[in-house]
């Protein structure tokens, strides 16, 4: 790959004309899919490719090559030029960017390497044993991927990163109810999976479902939601923080920068060094990933911007995407945030939640992968899944404690050359969470 | 291409090697997106080639892929794609299992009535660009988007059996939209709505008539602003074409997607509520409701000749006079179910796994036009053009909301509403609809982006709908 990102460089430097991005990535996935405690199947993919995007003044153009050659290059290169001039342009682009700060460069694993197939399977093989004395069997997928990502740029940017996340994810589901608990593994450093912690986090959520199964009416109900959904709350919450999301006037923050938006414990950061998230060295850009405050003790703090929208917006250009999100723990232990709620619900999972208005943050959603009822201060049933209509924002507003442990939950994007993330999180009491409906099946 | 394909399967023709097939394609795409009037990017990705080698080898599927289609690469593929399998064999207890087919020959290729790709690109950008301009901020209008992307796609495919099949397609995702605000709100338009996509080239901006409604969406974004939301608790809702094909697709294609019965989803995409005990049984919707699944029409995206495991293109009723007589499956699925296979094993490209997936999967047309519909409804909501979607892993509890509504008063459109928004159970909901348009209302709507699998793959495919209307739904979700 190298070879080809300095010949593309060397092609593109003698023209003074040009702005230019040069991005090569070489990307591999072992991937272990499995259901009913069996592999479904097994995929090794592999892909290398070479993004160019070029800008004359104000216009500008790209193309993508996979496998790339110099011919293709050559060719595609001379297709470019010979159309940029007639492209209308962009007003609102001025540079590329231009942080030629480096990340300190750390030794990185090829977990594709060091965690091979027989290793899964074998991890894969114990927990079978174990969860069907409960009569439950496993679903899910065991991912690892290797990145090696090189970019270059006519500002004088030459970054390299590698990365080579893990992505373990286990849902025992019961043979006859179909009822689901999940438990998950993120993460780049395989030496911190701890097997019989794993194993014993598993158990504990499968002796719940041992209960009644029952549905609850419509109406708002306190609510403990898992370190899964707060992370994924998050995410849509970090939707809104965007300058890109500014500029579409679809964001909730818009004029609320320094307001106290949530209660005082309510605290965000994008923070790439926090050691149980997933590390991100650049952006896609090749800006330096550091930490940003997003909420500070309930107060919004920053947007994230990149340097086409700090051109366009006026905000500082930070670089940050909310790629390694961080929601602060509190103080109270989860027991004692379930022993506080005379009739509630604790949700482990979401799933299909998609905005109604972004600007308003109304979302709808639904329960997933174990939602039990909780009664006089203790879980009582499993529920079925259920539909809920709320507003991100107000969920975070009525968050009345958290819990006093985080937790890193994997987020695979899955598509294409797709990456791995993790977001940090604890439990979170919140009041008030609106059901609208029940799915009447688990 | 053909003699790489052909070789690398007469080295998988080995024993040991229960079941082999190898796919080569090569993929054309570009995407053109203004923004606010401006072209905002314009990129392209030409001759991407990928292949995938999918091998059964004691009972267990093992799959290499790669963008490095070269002969000298092969065989390293080959041995992944063996490693896997035998590897992965070790933790099976059920193997996998199907019928042998006979030996499909098969070649079809599609042209556009606009090349996309040969058009003149300065002809191309102007048309694009004066829709841009049309539609930019402008009063109430905050913000607007033009954007198109094409794609052309050449796939080969080969297996153990002796199937070859040599393919290729071109297919269009024509879209606009505006945001519109009155400082504190937003509402938003888009044409022709999210399910835009279809096969063909740039003929599909005419066919769709953008020009003509660019001052519609404007409008129609404008007076959201305003408009009241629905106060019923329930109400007879007609539903357009762009938010039916939706509604086929979520709550009927998915869920008649049968790896979902036997779990092979659960760790994604999710179940279903359907089993096994329930074909030819279960009414499903009401009697007017016939859905069926064909991969044999050009007219639509999810036409092939052979699917991804070698199953020739076929129509396949699923639902036939409200009832669920048939599944969407593999040939692994069909065995297990005791049914012939139904051609709907797809992947995006070559070094995808082939999955089950919908192609042309369709509601079969009733009779009359919209207008009659319309005037036939003593009260409720025209409602179309999807703005949220939501369902469970069980395809059973729904929940839409539609960019706009139109209030229906004694046969008469009486205003719009904002944000009308209605969910329902699956079984309930299509045995409430009591009337579906004739043939000159049916049309192919279609998507780029249906995500399934993991890894994740998004498939271009197509529904056929025509309006139709539903008895008594749910009308009102207290935020």
């Amino acid at each position: 790959m190298k070879e080809m990102m300095y010949y593309a460089h060397q092609a593109l430097k003698p023209h003074q004309e040009l702005k230019y991005v040069i991005y090569g990535q070489f990307w591999q996935t072992d991937f272990l899919r499995f259901y009913h405690s069996q592999t479904n199947y097994n995929i090794s993919k592999e892909c290398l490719s070479l993004g160019i995007s070029l800008y004359k003044g104000k216009k500008s153009y790209s193309f993508n090559i996979d496998n790339p050659d110099q011919a293709a290059f050559d060719a595609a290169l001379a297709n470019a030029m010979a159309l940029i001039d007639s492209l209308p342009e962009d007003p609102d682009f001025v540079d590329v960017e231009d942080d030629l700060r480096k990340a300190p460069e750390a030794p990185r694993i090829n977990n594709i390497e060091a965690v091979p197939l027989a290793t899964k399977t074998a991890i894969l093989s114990r927990l079978t044993d174990v969860v069907k004395l409960h009569n439950f069997e496993l679903y899910g997928t065991f991912i690892c991927n290797h990145t090696i990502s090189h970019l270059i740029n006519s500002n004088g940017l030459d970054k390299e990163s590698a990365g080579s996340p893990i992505y373990f994810e286990v849902k025992a589901v019961h043979n006859e109810s179909q009822i689901t608990v999940l438990e998950t593994f993120g993460g780049e450093d395989f030496n911190r999976f701890d097997e019989a912690d794993f194993t014993h986090r598993l158990l504990r959520k499968i002796a719940y479902c041992a209960n009644d199964v029952v549905d609850v009416e419509p109406g708002e109900y306190t609510v403990i939601f898992a370190p899964r959904c707060v992370a994924e709350l998050a995410q849509y919450l970090a939707y809104g923080m965007t300058a890109w999301s500014l500029d579409q006037h679809r964001s909730y923050f818009e004029g609320k920068t320094g307001e106290q938006v949530f209660p005082e414990l309510v605290t965000i950061t994008d923070d790439p060094n926090d050691p149980d998230v997933i590390l991100f060295d650049y952006n896609g850009e090749g800006h330096l990933y550091q930490k940003l405050d997003l909420i500070d003790r309930g107060v919004f703090k920053h947007f994230m911007c990149n340097k086409y929208y700090s051109y366009k917006t006026g905000l500082e250009n930070n670089g940050n995407s909310a790629n390694c999100l961080v929601v602060k723990g509190g103080s109270e232990d989860l027991e004692s945030m379930i022993s506080g709620i005379e009739r509630g619900l604790y949700v482990s999972s979401l799933h299909y939640v998609n905005f109604i208005n972004p600007k308003e943050t109304s979302v709808t959603g639904l329960t997933r992968d174990g939602t039990f009822l909780i009664e006089n201060g203790r879980i009582t049933k499993v529920v079925n899944s259920l539909r809920f209509t709320d507003k991100i924002v107000r969920i975070f507003q009525n968050i009345a404690a958290l819990e006093n442990k985080s937790f890193t939950t994997p987020f695979s994007q899955n598509y294409d050359q797709f990456g791995i993330e993790a977001v940090k999180s604890p439990h979170a009491k919140v009041l008030g969470f609106n059901i609208t409906s029940s799915t009447k099946t688990i | 291409m053909e003699l790489l394909i052909k070789s690398t399967i007469e080295k998988l023709s080995t024993t040991g090697i229960t079941f082999a097939d190898v796919r080569i394609t090569v993929t054309d795409s570009e995407g053109i997106y203004f923004q606010d009037g401006n072209l905002r990017s314009f990129g392209s990705s030409m001759d991407s080639q990928a292949i995938g080698i999918r091998v059964l080898i004691n009972g267990c599927w093992g799959f290499a892929g790669s963008r490095q289609v070269k002969a000298n690469h092969i065989d390293r593929l080959i041995a992944r794609a063996i490693d896997n399998a035998r590897h992965g064999s070790r933790f099976v207890n059920k193997p996998v299992t199907f019928d042998p087919l006979p030996a499909t020959i098969s070649e079809f290729h599609h042209r556009p009535e606009i090349d996309p790709f040969r058009m003149d690109k300065a002809e191309k950008l102007d048309y694009l660009g004066k829709l841009a301009q049309t539609i930019k901020p402008k009063d109430q209008i905050v913000f607007s988007s033009v954007s198109a992307s094409f794609v052309r796609q050449e796939k080969f495919y080969a297996n153990t059996e002796g199937t070859y099949t040599h393919f290729s397609c071109y297919n269009t995702d024509p879209s606009m939209r505006v945001v519109s605000s009155d400082g504190a709100k937003i509402q938003e338009r888009s044409w022709p709505g999210d399910m835009s996509a279809g096969r063909g080239g740039f003929e599909l901006f005419y066919q769709h008539a953008f020009e003509s409604n660019t001052g519609r969406i404007i409008k129609e974004a404008t007076d959201l602003l305003s408009a009241p939301v629905i106060e019923d608790e329930k109400a007879d809702i007609i539903i357009g074409n762009s938010q039916l094909a939706l509604q086929l697709h979520e709550s009927v294609g998915h869920a008649t997607e049968a790896d979902r019965i036997f779990g092979m989803e659960i760790s994604y995409a999710g179940k279903t509520f359907i089993k096994p005990a329930m074909l030819g049984k279960y009414q499903y919707g009401s009697e007017i409701v016939n859905i069926y699944s064909d991969s044999t029409d050009p007219a639509a995206m999810g036409q092939q000749p052979v699917d991804d495991e070698g199953v020739p293109a076929g129509r396949t009723d699923i639902i036939k006079d409200g009832i669920l007589v048939n599944q969407q499956t593999s040939r692994q699925i069909a065995k297990l179910l005791g049914l012939e296979p139904s051609s709907n094993m797809k992947a995006s490209y070559a070094d995808d796994f082939p999955l089950i997936r919908m192609t042309n999967f369709c509601l079969a047309p009733g009779r009359g036009t919209l207008a009659d519909l319309i005037a036939d409804t003593e009260y409720g909501y025209l409602v179309d053009y999807t703005k949220t979607w939501s369902i469970d892993d069980n395809r059973n509890n729904f929940q839409f909301t539609t960019e706009i509504g139109w209030k229906i008063v004694n046969g008469k459109i009486t205003g719009i509403v904002k944000e009308p928004t209605y969910y329902g159970i699956t079984k309930d909901f299509w045995n409430a609809c009591d009337r579906i348009c004739g043939p000159e209302e049916w049309t192919y709507r279609g998507t780029f982006f249906c995500g399934k699998g993991e890894p994740g793959q998004a498939m271009q495919l197509s529904h056929g709908v025509a309006p139709a209307r539903f008895r008594n739904i749910n009308v009102k979700v207290n935020i």
